[in-house]
């Protein structure tokens, strides 16, 4: 008989004020779940503001099956500062434990202590936090150390995975940093480790990478930094702008030190011009900003479109319009991703919905650009961008060095024409140096030959030919621009969606399945062009379609109506905040029972 | 709109649960907060027995399902000890440092188990049964079979007692004059009842002083009871029980007069206009006995909370206690106390 193992799944909120090393702690936290070999989503939410006020919330989902997207309700809530984590009480599920402050220095008023809040279904746990860091460290600001020490003691979780994260996290300070720290955490995990436990108290075991795996913790523009390296990325120019800036850190770091080049422009015009222009040159080139800057790249990217130039664009979106709010999650940038700009500029756009598809994404995105000539926009969002997951890296390099269609393709048959007219509607493409290939590049509608032409047979036929050639991205190689998950055949419900929500789609489908409603969702990770045969074929199976995203206009939806003329139901959130599985469950519930009306 | 009155009690045992439900049944507008220091909902104390009959989780032995806190509007302050209570500008203040208003404030602390003075430098050395939680950590102390040292009695120890010769382990009293604690014993009585025990599977060592507990050497029990004489007797856990006293020292500084427990007239209102008091933690006074006197038992005490929540909402009724509170010996021998019925 197989070993039965018990299946874990709990989510961690440490929630308290900036400063008080709440986002550490989540980081520690995770980064030791993860090398113990549990599976890992974690998502952090932070105040705009630098430092000093400001809630903090470290979320922290571990599980030992896969998961797809943080829950509503957590199962532990630590609190480091009760003014910041009162109003989250309520996200704590029934017998799910709360550890607070239990001996808080400053006089309270009636109400201010957590204690006020937690029901009578959920566990509290008074922990002397600042008292226990004081006497390890002579010090308050362990605090966020002794929680997780108190974590781990409580729910017998091995001490060593949080000690090593512990001393690689500070070994670039003074050795005095890591050590008084791990006093913290062994005192904490000793308190935690004898307190009464109020509910089952260990974990299931972990699920241990298969045998030449490593799995290791990524953010999503950590994993697009990762597919930018794998895919030979040469140079990259951008202006930091939240929540895409980390990409522009974390290249800086990494490029030069494999030959490549990273420069910061004065702005996100320059770091598109730079980019289109390193393009030009046949540089694997990329910039990345949020829907802001997106909006001043418009221009560049439609001179990208005209001249067939490859480029990359990494955007990742936050709430707006205009500067919105910065450091919450929003997918309202899906209309100025396909569509913006001036003429009819169609790019390709693409859209992962989790961390190992950004690396993919990232990837293939450099094919597509050089296999295609056009700017490819890849569109993340705050959620995405920082949500961290455990994933197994390919052990193979999985992206083409080069897919470009260069002068030998011309084979050097009569005169060089940049833009000639082919089969694919690919025509080759000279570099400068390449000897034979001069040409003219233009924003203007040009001729074959790349000279300026605006007669009307020529600019019907050049947009054809720049619309025509990306059909065939709809079949880019090793590559999936849309799933079909759940159901097979005909379903009571399915789902659209993109980007980041389509974690909470899958969860929320899961649930339907559960509650015995057929039930399939689709992910549409090519948004441009779209793959309408696929999602045809999809709405055909389904009574009622549900299209949720964290957008108010429903910006799929309206792609999606607009270019098949289908109807679809729209679930659209602004919250600031990720789309909840139960929200999402709500609506199929309901289409479900209308459909059974 | 007015705010609604503010009933605080504090204690979450059956005198306080009492009263809460009678002032929401008698006065469906106030705010009614329940203060407790215990991690737990109200559970019924005189079940912990079951946790040696392998009952592990605290949700078995709760009085109320936990929808009751919110279908009845009461709120449960849980990890929450009172530290100070000021009758004058009628705020509490607890340890972890908040200050509430109360309007009326019912004080149903209970008591905690007395130690003598001579044995408390051994605490640590010994296992409690004052909540779910000691109850638990005392099991897993005992091996199957194992033995219990009883240091004292009390009917909380002796129904203990009962259920670990029931289920299999073994019980060795060391009886005193607390031995049939809150019982008063006549001392021509006493043969009988210490006789009644041994009928029951009790080993009862008469006479002898505990003066220290120590660790057991290698090989032996894990505890190790010292006797004035230099006997000793061993055992896998031992258990204090000389009865209790009350919980007041946090009402120090509110202003009602205290002796052992707070002071209160039969309609159990203490000498503050805003405080009563109900339950282990108060003495009553018995113009038929001249003096303050304490009652104990599930019925006593739950009556008790219940009388006082109804003279906070206007009435003046005097608490009653139960009628016999004497010691018996069933037609089985063994002994009977009506503190144990609930």
């Amino acid at each position: 008989m197989a070993e039965q193992r018990e299946s874990t799944d709990i989510q961690f909120a440490v929630i308290g004020s900036a400063g008080d090393g709440t986002i550490a702690a989540g980081d520690i936290l995770k980064r030791a779940m993860a090398g113990l070999g549990y599976k890992v989503i974690a998502f952090d939410i932070y105040p705009a503001e630098i430092r000093g006020f400001g809630k903090c919330i470290s979320r922290v989902r571990v599980t030992t099956e896969q998961a797809y997207s943080l829950k509503r309700h957590s199962d532990v809530l630590v609190s480091l500062d009760d003014s910041y984590a009162i109003p989250h009480v309520g996200e704590v599920c029934d017998f799910g434990a709360v550890i607070y402050e239990a001996s808080p220095i400053a006089r309270q008023p009636e109400g201010g202590h957590i204690t006020a809040h937690i029901r009578p279904t959920q566990l509290p746990y008074g922990l002397n936090q600042r008292e226990i860091s004081e006497r390890a460290t002579n010090a308050a600001r362990s605090r966020n150390i002794v929680v997780l020490g108190y974590l781990a003691g409580l729910y017998d979780i091995d001490p060593q995975a949080f000690r090593d994260v512990i001393a690689d996290k500070f070994r670039s300070k003074a050795a005095i940093v890591t050590t008084s720290n791990t006093a913290a955490f062994d005192a904490a995990y000793e308190v935690g480790k004898t307190v009464f436990k109020l509910d089952q108290g260990s974990l299931g075991e972990p699920v241990h990478a298969r045998e030449g795996e490593t799995a290791t913790m990524m953010t999503g523009n950590g994993a697009i930094v990762r597919g930018c390296m794998d895919a030979g990325l040469d140079t990259f120019f951008g202006y930091p702008i939240t929540p895409a800036t980390t990409i522009l850190e974390r290249l800086a770091a990494e490029l030069p030190k494999h030959g490549g080049r990273v420069l910061q422009t004065e702005d996100e015009i320059s770091a598109i011009s730079a980019t289109i222009g390193a393009g030009y040159t046949g540089a694997r080139a990329a910039t990345a900003t949020s829907g802001p800057g997106l909006a001043l790249m418009a221009e560049m990217l439609g001179l990208g479109v005209m001249g067939e130039i490859p480029s990359v664009v990494f955007v990742s979106q936050r709430g707006g319009p205009s500067t919105g709010l910065p450091t919450k999650t929003e997918q309202s940038d899906l209309n100025i991703a396909v569509f913006g700009g001036a003429g009819d500029a169609q790019r390709i756009v693409l859209a992962p919905t989790n961390v190992d598809g950004c690396y993919r994404t990232a990837g293939k995105a450099f094919e597509m650009a050089e296999k295609y000539q056009t700017p490819v926009v890849v569109l993340l969002d705050l959620y995405l961008s920082n949500r961290y997951e455990t994933v197994v890296p390919p052990a193979k390099n999985p992206f083409a060095p080069s897919m470009n269609k260069g002068l030998d393709a011309w084979r050097g048959e009569g005169a060089y024409q940049r833009y000639q007219k082919t089969d694919d509607h690919v025509s080759p493409r000279a570099v400068p140096g390449d000897e034979g290939g001069m040409h003219t590049v233009t924003g203007l509608e040009h001729s074959e030959f790349g000279k300026p032409s605006d007669l009307p047979e020529n600019h019907m036929a050049m947009s054809a030919k720049r619309h025509e050639k990306l059909k065939a991205a709809l079949t880019h190689p090793d590559f999936t621009i849309c799933k079909r998950f759940g159901d097979e055949g005909p379903v009571d419900v399915g789902i659209l969606g993109w980007g980041s929500t389509f974690g909470e789609i899958l969860e929320a489908m899961f649930a339907a399945q559960a509650a015995g409603i057929r039930c399939s969702a689709m992910k549409v990770v090519m948004l441009s062009p779209l793959p309408e045969q696929q999602i045809v074929s999809f709405m055909d199976d389904c009574g009622a379609v549900l299209v949720p995203e964290l957008n108010y206009e429903g910006q799929l939806a309206n792609l999606i109506s607009g270019a098949l003329g289908r109807p679809v139901t729209r679930l659209n959130r602004v919250t600031g905040a990720p789309m909840q599985v139960e929200e999402i469950l709500a609506e199929i519930r309901r289409l479900a029972q209308a459909k059974a009306a | 709109m007015a705010e609604p009155t503010h009933n605080v009690i504090i204690g979450n045992g059956s005198a306080g649960n009492g009263a809460a439900i009678t002032l929401r049944e008698r006065d469906p507008d106030s705010r009614i907060t329940i203060i407790t220091m215990g991690s737990l909902p109200f559970y019924n104390r005189y079940d912990l027995p079951r946790v040696f009959r392998g009952c592990d989780d605290w949700r078995e032995i709760l009085v109320h399902p936990l929808a009751y806190y919110d279908d009845n509007r009461i709120t449960l302050r849980r990890n929450s000890r009172v530290t100070d209570v000021d009758g004058r500008s009628r705020s509490i203040t607890f340890a972890h440092n908040e200050v509430m208003h109360y309007d009326q404030l019912l004080v149903c602390a209970g008591g905690r188990g007395y130690l003598p003075e001579e044995l408390s430098d051994y605490y640590g050395l010994m296992h409690g049964f004052h909540s779910f939680e000691a109850a638990i950590t005392t099991r897993r102390a005992l091996p199957e079979g194992g033995t219990v040292v009883m240091l004292g009695g009390d009917m909380i120890g002796l129904d203990l007692a009962r259920t670990l010769i029931d289920v299999g382990y073994r019980v060795a009293l060391l009886a005193n004059e607390y031995t049939f604690w809150p019982h008063r014993i006549d001392a021509d009585e006493r043969g009988g009842f210490i006789a009644a025990l041994e009928h029951m599977g009790i080993e009862v060592v008469d006479g002898m002083r505990p003066v220290a507990v120590e660790e057991g050497a290698a090989g032996t029990p894990a505890r190790r009871v010292v006797f004035d004489d230099g006997g000793s007797l061993d055992g896998d856990v031992v258990m204090p029980f000389y009865g209790l006293v009350p919980t007041a020292e946090f009402m120090l500084r509110s202003g009602v007069d205290i002796e052992r427990g707070l002071l209160v007239d039969p309609q159990l209102h203490t000498t503050d206009p805003h405080i009563w008091a109900a339950g282990d933690v108060c003495q009553i006074w018995s113009a038929a006995d001249n003096e303050y006197r304490f009652y104990y038992g599930w019925t006593n005490v739950r009556q008790m909370g219940e009388v006082a929540a109804r003279n906070v909402t206007g009435t003046n009724e005097p608490f009653e206690g139960v009628d016999d509170e004497r010691l018996h010996i069933g037609k089985d021998g063994h002994i009977l106390s009506p503190f144990w019925e609930h």
